[in-house]
């Protein structure tokens, strides 16, 4: 996690006072984690969109009830993690789980067409992968490996036990490596 | 220590988040294990693997997404809306809509003579004791009872147009006054369906002639209407007709009324010039005037003019004062009889 602590503090203090910038920096700050969650979880931008607005949303309503104990991001993860479990459960999904042709457009570097075609296809690959974990599995890998969570914020956003996070981390990383097989050196 | 404890333990090894015993045994492991070793480093490239992953980042035009959403309803207003909008709107408006709808109904069954003829009863011959003001027109003019109802001169017609024209309510609106006089001008006009209740009630008086004309309209009446009626409505309105007809009315001795072809109200400044210069109008084209009713807002002349010479009446009418006809019906008679209704 990036250093934040203290701009988050602030940030919490500026958003009880009600200061009226403090939620658009909120959203400006944290936009493309939450985002990001969303996609990797639910593999749809439309739907990974409404899902982060969502979160935003409440967010906005709930920051009374936050009483900073945990950092704000991890807060912030734990409200998004949760939508996005309650929604791959609740059955209400729009579209399949799987194979969403978004995963193929993530954001890239520039780099040359030969070099893209072959991130393209390991970043398809590595996607794909991902999003055939099982989805208490995928969300950890995805806090601890693509948004850098400790092992003890994912614990604490997902109410698990550290034993419970290290296990599923584990198992998840297992699945990947079978899966990537091809893409290691 | 197995290699399969060693490999359960790497994913905590990358992380570091071995205590200093596990971390030993497993550094033991490994350099004694080759295999474990290199699925190590497998296991070390996978991770770093996923970590490479290209950044996603949240669609252009995010913030403003979430801001417009957070925006326009802050929670103490959705709090408020939620709490009081079905009373201090929804109810009140449903409350008025009901009333409205109400009044509406109301009126029109008021000023709807069909709506209350089935339940009309039989007149008795000896409550009406003089005969109509106007005379009815030399004919009744069956195939044109479509047309009777689009014609504007009455309640009856009123709702019938209603029906069938809606965009003309708001004209009509417009005319309040004057609609209200059409309700209530049962008595001050010859309403069509009015006229006819009264021809009814009158029959065993007005003569011979009007008993069978005046049961078949009544048929036809019946016929056409399916709707209820009352009857104490009814005797209310043939009692104001009693009420405002002029007694020295001569009694009618025609056949059936039948509903002009066209009326208006002509507006003028002086009803007695007006009425000189209507005469002289009527004559000087060729027309008749075939009756003429007085009621306390000002004289109603029916004329019957020849359709020749109607557009020529209709600009005579014009030059005589404010001349408001109703709408023409879409076919006239040879003979068309227009109602005039003079007021100051």
């Amino acid at each position: 996690m990036e250093g934040r602590t203290g701009d988050d503090a602030s940030l919490v203090d500026r958003l009880r006072r009600g200061d009226p910038r403090a939620f658009e920096d909120l959203v400006i700050a944290y936009q493309h984690r939450v985002f990001g969650v969303a996609l990797r979880m639910l593999g749809n931008r439309a739907e990974a969109e409404e899902l982060a607005q969502e979160v935003f949303l409440r967010v906005h309503r709930a920051i009374g009830e936050f009483r900073g104990e945990a950092k704000l991001s991890t807060w912030l993860y734990a409200i998004a993690s949760r939508l996005c479990l309650n929604r791959l459960a609740s059955g209400e999904r729009r579209v399949a789980r799987h194979g969403d042709e978004a995963l193929t457009r993530l954001a890239s570097r520039e780099v040359s067409p030969a070099e893209e075609a072959e991130r393209s296809e390991l970043e398809t690959a590595l996607h794909r992968a991902i999003a055939e974990l099982g989805e208490e599995r995928r969300i950890v890998v995805v806090l601890r490996d693509l948004e850098g969570l400790s092992y003890e914020e994912i614990a604490e956003a997902l109410e698990l036990e550290l034993g419970t996070v290290r296990s599923r981390l584990h198992r998840a990383r297992m699945d990947l490596r079978e899966k990537l097989e091809r893409f290691l050196p | 220590m197995t290699c399969h404890d060693a490999r359960e333990q790497f994913s905590a090894l990358i992380d570091d988040a071995l205590d200093a015993p596990e971390r030993a045994e497993l550094d033991a492991h490994l350099a004694a294990c080759a295999d474990c070793r290199r699925e190590l480093q497998r296991f070390r490239d996978t991770v770093a693997l996923v970590r490479a992953a290209a950044p996603v980042r949240a669609p252009a035009g995010f913030v403003d997404c979430v801001l417009e959403a957070a925006r326009p309803v802050p929670w103490p207003q959705r709090l408020l809306r939620g709490l009081f909008v079905p009373w201090p709107v929804k109810l009140p408006m449903e409350a008025a809509a009901v009333v409205l709808v109400a009044v509406g109904v109301a009126l029109v069954y008021r000023g709807s003579p069909e709506l209350q003829q089935p339940a009309r009863p039989e007149p008795a011959a000896p409550v009406v004791t003089q005969a109509p003001s106007v005379a009815p027109p030399e004919a009744p003019a069956p195939a044109r009872e479509n047309d009777a109802p689009r014609i504007l001169y009455g309640a009856r017609g009123d709702e019938k147009a209603r029906e069938q024209d809606p965009p003309r309510e708001a004209e009509k609106a417009k005319a309040a006054p004057r609609a209200q006089e059409r309700v209530e001008g049962f008595a001050k006009t010859p309403e069509p369906g009015a006229l006819a209740d009264k021809k009814r009630a009158e029959a065993p008086v007005v003569g011979k002639l009007e008993a069978p004309a005046s049961r078949a309209e009544r048929q036809r009446a019946a016929k056409d209407d399916v709707r209820p009626g009352t009857t104490q409505q009814t005797e209310l309105r043939a009692d104001s007709l009693k009420a405002q007809r002029p007694a020295s009315a001569p009694p009618s001795a025609t056949s059936a009324f039948a509903p002009p072809d066209v009326s208006g109200q002509l507006a003028v400044s002086d009803r007695e010039l007006a009425l000189r210069s209507l005469a002289e109008l009527v004559a000087r084209l060729g027309a008749a005037q075939t009756r003429r009713f007085d009621t306390s807002d000002g004289p109603i002349i029916e004329i019957a003019v020849p359709r020749q010479v109607y557009a020529e009446l209709n600009r005579g009418l014009a030059q005589l004062g404010r001349w408001q006809p109703s709408k023409e019906p879409s076919s006239l008679p040879a003979t068309i009889r227009v109602v005039v209704r003079i007021t100051s």
